[in-house]
């Protein structure tokens, strides 16, 4: 099965001088490290790192048309940060990896089946 | 009871948990044992076939290679041959292949971390033990099609999320397993929060223990699940004391040892010995089940000794603070410290507690204000504790305790 991890971090906290910080550094040696490692083991369907929440652009979409905005689709605590695609045999297994994925200090892993791809594509 | 009746008790559980593994679809093996089920109701009739379990089982599992096949079929338009349908005597003449026993996978499954908690216990009864919809949404005092819910939303988590249809291996065994002990603490306590057991919750609480006993012997060697098993067997065999004639709650200590079930007290003690001689063995410090039991067990041995060894019960409660130090555990110590010692004590470490708003709290607070002669503050207490709505047999003991205040 696929599934997309979905890495979530308080940013302000991780990271307080942004995309210059030292732990940003680490965690994406750590990533680029963890990404090697799955791989290794041939479960790494693909993947990215997003920057910072600060560069975000929102398109809004209501019925009375689409607005552009600053900033990202909601104000949370913790904001989505990237995201893994792994073809492991199961929620287990997904698990397992969600469980050594660098977070540089709190943070959760949204672990979400992903629907199988389209015929043809 | 019929003999269809008795298969869907006794085997139920099994041949669903047997299904449900080999297709890895609880749903399919839930509509596969009912179809079965109807088909041995016009077939059967008074000639049952020797086996009914396996019977079940063997039709049921044709029933769903069947709908799976109609599924795999169904874009090109190709309908199978329809099976011939075995008689009874096909199934008196040939032997069928023993009903593998996947209840341990099933029970694993049904209580995986993923699943929402509060489905859990009904979805592994329901699977595991067979019970239906409509038992579990009485025991748990739900309407029926809230349960059934739950449990559709537990079953599509586990078919879309892909929850593995695996027994844990030994690196998460302990984890896994842990979870598996909550969700039947949990439930069970839930099935003997009210003393009086009249209504439907008294057979929900057999249920567990017998899932308990089921679990104790599926994985005999892990002390956790038989120091579980023991504590549910300790506490049913205490059902038939918990009320007094009119109806109010008896405590523990003041039971009448010969309502209890002897029986079950036996079982309970052979569970825990089994249990600390595993933990002995292999060097470990009895967990924080273990303790529990062996604090049930110290009451139990009253059934003997005719009093209850309070200081025992206080060192367990000491030990247990050491592994599970929560409000609970630290207000069953103060009660035990009044009984054995000292009230004055007790009652300082309730008060350190603070937990206003909680029923055992205050009406442990003011047991032990009634215990030092402060009768005034005692019916106080009593007031608080009734307001916060005990349950009837509850309410009526505090209300026997405050008139003994009130007169003292």
């Amino acid at each position: 099965m696929q599934y997309a991890l979905l890495i979530h971090e308080n940013e302000a906290e991780s990271y307080p001088a942004g995309e210059a910080d030292q732990a940003w550094l680490d965690i994406l040696s750590a990533h680029t490290a963890f990404g090697g490692q799955m791989a290794r083991a041939g479960v790494m369907r693909g993947g990215a790192g997003l920057k910072s929440v600060a560069t975000a652009t929102t398109v809004r979409v209501t019925p009375e048309g689409r607005t552009v905005h600053d900033g990202p689709f909601a104000e949370t605590r913790e904001q989505l940060g990237g995201l893994y695609m792994i073809e492991v045999d199961d929620l287990d297994a997904a698990i397992e990896w969600a469980r050594k994925l660098p977070i540089a200090r709190n943070g959760s892993i949204e672990i979400r089946p992903m629907l199988p791809a389209p015929e043809g594509l | 009871m019929s003999a269809l009746d008795r298969a869907f008790r006794e085997a139920g559980g099994r041949v669903v948990s047997a299904l449900a593994a080999g297709f890895r679809d609880l749903d399919l093996a839930e509509e596969a044992f009912a179809e079965a089920c109807a088909r041995a109701a016009s077939t059967w009739g008074d000639r049952p076939p020797l086996d009914p379990a396996a019977w079940l089982y063997s039709v049921a599992r044709r029933v769903a290679l069947d709908r799976l096949r109609h599924k795999a079929t169904a874009g090109a338009h190709r309908p199978d041959e329809p099976e011939p349908e075995p008689t009874p005597e096909d199934h008196i003449m040939r032997m069928d292949p023993p009903i593998p026993d996947e209840r341990l996978r099933l029970i694993f499954v049904c209580c995986h971390p993923a699943i929402a908690p509060d489905a859990r216990a009904a979805l592994t009864l329901k699977t595991v033990c067979g019970l239906t919809t409509a038992e579990l949404a009485q025991a748990y005092l739900l309407p029926e099609p809230t349960l059934a819910q739950r449990l559709v939303r537990a079953k599509r988590k586990i078919a879309e999320a892909g929850v593995p249809f695996e027994v844990p291996g030994p690196e998460r065994w302990g984890e896994r397993l842990d979870a598996v002990l909550s969700t039947l603490e949990v439930a069970y306590a839930q099935a003997h929060a009210d003393a009086a057991l009249a209504g439907p919750h008294a057979g929900f609480g057999r249920e567990m223990l017998s899932l308990a006993a089921l679990l104790a012997r599926l994985t005999p060697d892990e002390p956790e699940v038989l120091a579980l098993a023991a504590s549910l067997h300790l506490t049913e065999a205490r059902r038939g004391a918990r009320l007094d004639a009119e109806g109010a709650m008896v405590p523990l200590s003041e039971q009448d040892v010969r309502d209890w079930d002897a029986a079950l007290c036996d079982a309970g003690e052979r569970l825990l010995a089994r249990s600390a001689a595993l933990s002995r063995g292999a060097r470990h410090a009895p967990g924080p089940r273990a303790i529990q039991s062996a604090i049930h067990a110290a009451h139990a041995s009253r059934r003997r000794s005719g009093v209850t060894p309070w200081p025992d019960v206080l060192a367990l409660y000491d030990a247990l603070l050491v592994v599970r130090n929560d409000p609970v555990v630290r207000a069953n110590r103060a009660v035990a410290l009044a009984q054995a010692f000292c009230p004055a004590a007790a009652l300082a470490e309730i008060d350190g507690l603070g937990a206003v708003g909680w029923l055992p709290w205050h009406a442990a607070r003011a047991d032990m204000l009634a215990r030092l002669g402060r009768h005034a503050e005692a019916v106080a207490e009593y007031d608080a504790a009734l307001a916060l709505s005990p349950k009837p047999a509850e309410a009526l003991f505090l209300k026997r305790r405050r008139a003994a205040s009130v007169a003292a």
